[in-house]
């Protein structure tokens, strides 16, 4: 399949994964109880001609279908609506927010890969007591909520230590780096350690294929078996089970943003749902879709690199 | 997303229920074995700090959470008038003692019950050099007056008629009827004045990050950076040249998780942070060389509110009986850590600003010692119902699970069977005013403030038909309305005293303690107003460093 016709066909898959979920999240939000009428009214709240003066000024009474259809049209011209609760276009919640999420997401995905390929394919090699820590650490790592691996970072590397700033982002640039260090490691231990268990399951597996065997048996060099033979055919499920997870990390962030006072989309989502924000969880939600479909299609790409044998669009 | 009026922020579970005392303002009690506990004394909580004395460039202040727009007549709560206090300032001043003086207008009279005349002061200019003009602050009156108001100060003005302006730096207000509230709710973010030009260009985008704002203060707003931090840079053209700022820029974050701000203070990421209830890190902070701990005059209480006209809680003698059972010393030594004060009126001292004789004598005959055999008795007279009474708690906080344990155990006592539905915090503000959100519940715990030094400001929110008034409880209608016109300050003391009796004794809301300000500083600087005053006037211009 060219690569013109997998594009097509993927971006056609992506706007009916959208209409799908956004359909299902309105109508979910539109049936839980409560309202956002107490952000709307202010602390004070309101008389009874107040109340339904702002209900209707924000359609919340209006029937389900009325609202979720005047909300597309909306989007399909480009409008992503105004928060109820911050009184601002939705767009520019998620402009400001979007960087944080992402800088955070792709640093933990740099130390998720590192972490979790070194430490797998050093686990699967030379096994014995290196294949006892490493199995130890990760389920340690996959065992400890994050909340706790954050708080523990900044109690000991923050407060005690004093080498990281105890929150935010910081102010761009290299101190924005410096800022995210922490969160970012507290995200992905556990998921580094679970890469690593695949990663040490993946190399054990191919390094008893016939072909390695073959490959030590002509005599050609341990490196050079590795990294050609073994590494580069454990590299599909690696890069499957990484892609998935850096996916699920977009959303996933909220208690590491939490803990450490970031601006990140899963913190911004989880509070507008809790808000009944309808406009900002709608398009939060459009987002992570968004980033997961690409991020997936990233890793199908890639498959193609790794093995040429794989073509876009195809089903191994 | 913080409600004024509810208690968030104290997160995390406090896991001392006495603390080691560092501070400066509490006295500590005998320094017996193991943890000293802090006791507070009503009559020596702080109104300032030591004025900084050296330039700073920048102080990093943090809030409990982002505010959600700083456009005054939208901001009543805790973020949004710290922010607030600094830039925009109202007619009339809040000290930081808690009495009031002239601020934007220089001169106050009235001539009769229903006219109050407003002299603009002279040579005032907004941050982009325009004068003040009786103009502006007409505008600034008139946005809030009327049914269709959307300010969140609308209650204030609903005696007023018209504001206008009656010459080239006077404005006239018109009361429908006499209002000793509206005069002193001037002196509150409802009395705050902006740029009319300003307010008309920015359009719905006033007061949020894109649109800006226009006001006088000694601060005016720099960069707001949505979700991530507000600046504020020093106003040096500003009308008072009595004042003199020595910080260049103020820099708020929002951190909102409690532990991260408490570790943010302690390693001084952030300079300093107003608590208005004592955070469940409190001992760490008073531990920490880096920092000191002030605790402030506050008009802030913490009371039970019943809302179920039908449950048991409708039942006076019920609501009594309750009241006598809770140990508030020992609610506010285990919830608030000694941070707290036993209220047993809703009204606390640091709101007598008038009549403070009659107040004091009237208080005296309040306690807050436990009665069990008297209120086991008011509940048998009740019929000792079984129906349960349920309480809202607030998602996530501490205080809200901890007091309504205190309360748990009050009502086993004497027999009352009290149970706990927890509500997320962000929809615990719906609780105030949405019936359907109500339903099966029958009190819910808030912390709530009066605006100015007042106690009729409190307690006329039990005349019936006020948002406040859960269980349309009406005992004291005819006082609330009659002291609401007595512009006297003796005779309204009198009235109020006796309105005070009627509130305490018929319990619509169940006091439980009064909550002063805590202010955390870092070391490096001093100088912030530690009172309520933080609220609704400048807090931050007598900062400075200490080297």
């Amino acid at each position: 399949m060219s690569f013109a016709s997998y594009l097509l066909r993927r971006i056609g898959g992506l706007l009916l994964v959208l209409l799908v979920t956004s359909f299902l999240v309105f109508g979910l939000l539109y049936l839980a109880p409560g309202s956002p009428l107490a952000f709307i009214l202010g602390p004070r709240g309101g008389s009874a001609a107040q109340i339904a003066a702002v209900t209707a000024q924000y359609h919340l009474n209006d029937p389900f279908v009325v609202r979720y259809i005047a909300w597309l049209g909306d989007v399909l011209h480009g409008d992503l609506g105004r928060s109820i609760v911050y009184r601002q276009p939705v767009a520019d919640l998620l402009a400001s927010r979007a960087g944080t999420t992402t800088a955070l997401v792709a640093l933990a995905a740099v130390i998720i890969a590192v972490v979790g390929i070194i430490a797998g394919t050093i686990a699967a090699l030379r096994g014995g007591w290196v294949d006892q820590v490493v199995s130890t650490l990760s389920a340690i790592g996959l065992s400890t909520p994050v909340f706790v691996v954050g708080v523990a970072l900044i109690s000991l590397f923050a407060v005690g230590l004093g080498w990281f700033p105890t929150f935010g982002v910081g102010s761009g640039g290299l101190d924005t780096l410096w800022h995210l260090i922490l969160p970012a490691i507290a995200l992905s231990v556990a998921s580094a350690a679970y890469l690593a268990r695949i990663t040490r399951a993946a190399v054990n597996e191919e390094r008893g294929r016939e072909h390695v065997q073959t490959a030590t048996v002509r005599g050609l060099a341990p490196g050079l078996i590795v990294r050609r033979h073994v590494l580069r055919n454990s590299l599909i499920p690696i890069t499957t089970v990484l892609g998935l997870t850096v996916a699920t990390l977009i959303a996933g962030a909220v208690v590491v943003e939490n803990v450490f006072a970031l601006d990140g989309l899963g913190s911004l989502l989880v509070k507008a749902i809790l808000q009944r924000d309808f406009a900002v969880v709608q398009a939060v939600v459009l987002v992570l879709v968004v980033a997961f479909v690409v991020v997936n299609a990233v890793v199908d790409v890639l498959y193609t690199f790794i093995d040429p044998r794989i073509t876009l669009g195809s089903k191994r | 997303m913080v409600l004024r009026k509810t208690a968030l922020g104290a997160a995390a579970v406090i896991a001392v229920a006495a603390l080691a005392l560092a501070g400066c303002s509490g006295s500590p009690k005998g320094q017996t074995s193991g943890p000293s506990e802090l006791t507070l004394d009503l009559n020596h909580l702080a109104a300032t700090t030591p004025t900084g004395t050296t330039p700073v460039d920048q102080v990093k202040w943090n809030l409990p959470y982002e505010p959600s727009l700083i456009d005054p007549i939208f901001t009543w709560n805790y973020a949004e008038n710290t922010v607030t206090a600094n830039m925009c300032e109202s007619l009339v001043r809040l000290k930081p003692d808690l009495s009031q003086e002239p601020g934007l207008a220089s001169k106050v009279e009235q001539p009769d019950d229903t006219t109050v005349i407003y002299t603009i002061r002279e040579g005032v200019t907004f941050w982009d050099g325009n004068p003040l003009t009786a103009e502006d602050v007409a505008f600034s009156l008139q946005r809030q007056i009327g049914p269709d108001t959307k300010s969140y100060w609308a209650d204030y003005f609903h005696n007023v008629a018209s504001a206008e302006a009656t010459g080239p730096l006077q404005v006239t207000v018109k009361l429908s009827k006499p209002d000793v509230l509206f005069t002193q709710a001037m002196g509150s973010a409802a009395g705050a004045i902006v740029e009319k030009a300003a307010v008309e260009a920015g359009g719905q985008a006033f007061g949020t990050p894109k649109g800006g704002l226009q006001c006088t203060g000694p601060y005016k707003l720099g960069a707001w950076d949505s979700g991530k931090s507000l600046t504020m840079d020093r106003n040096d053209a500003y009308w008072d040249s009595s004042v003199k700022p020595k910080v260049k820029q103020i820099s708020f974050s929002f951190i909102a998780d409690e532990s991260t701000a408490i570790n943010a203070l302690r390693t001084g990421d952030v300079d300093g942070q107003f608590f208005y209830l004592p955070p469940a890190g409190l001992s760490q902070l008073q531990k920490s060389s880096n920092v000191t701990t002030t605790f402030g005059k506050s008009f802030v209480f913490w009371t039970l509110a019943a809302i179920n006209k039908d449950g048991a809680m409708g039942d006076e003698k019920i609501r009594q009986a309750l009241s006598l059972a809770i140990d508030r010393t020992a609610l506010t030594k285990v919830v608030f850590q000694g941070a707290g004060i036993p209220a047993p009126t809703l009204a606390g001292p640091d709101m007598w600003g008038y009549g403070k004789d009659q107040f004091s004598s009237a208080y005296k005959k309040f306690g807050v010692a436990p009665d069990l055999e008297k209120a086991k008795k008011l509940v048998e007279e009740a019929g000792s119902p079984k129906t349960p009474i349920v309480l809202a708690v607030q998602g996530s906080s501490a205080v809200h699970e901890q007091t309504a344990s205190v309360i748990q155990a009050a009502g086993q006592a004497i027999g009352l069977n009290v149970q706990t539905k927890v509500i997320p915090v962000e929809q615990f503000g719906n609780l105030y005013f949405d019936q359907t959100a109500r339903k099966g519940l029958d009190g819910f715990f808030t912390t709530n403030y009066g605006d100015f030094a007042d106690p009729l400001n409190v307690y006329s929110f039990f005349q019936s038909g006020n948002s406040h008034d859960y269980i349309g409880w009406d005992s004291a209608d005819a006082d609330i309305a009659k002291a609401l016109q007595t512009s006297d300050d003796t005779a309204r003391a009198k009235l109020v005293v006796g309105i005070q009796d009627k509130v305490t004794q018929g319990l619509p809301w169940i006091p439980l303690a009064y909550e002063p300000t805590t202010l955390i500083q870092n070391k490096r600087i001093s100088g912030a107003v530690p009172s309520f005053a933080y609220l609704y006037s400048p807090w931050a211009v007598t900062i400075g460093g200490t080297k």
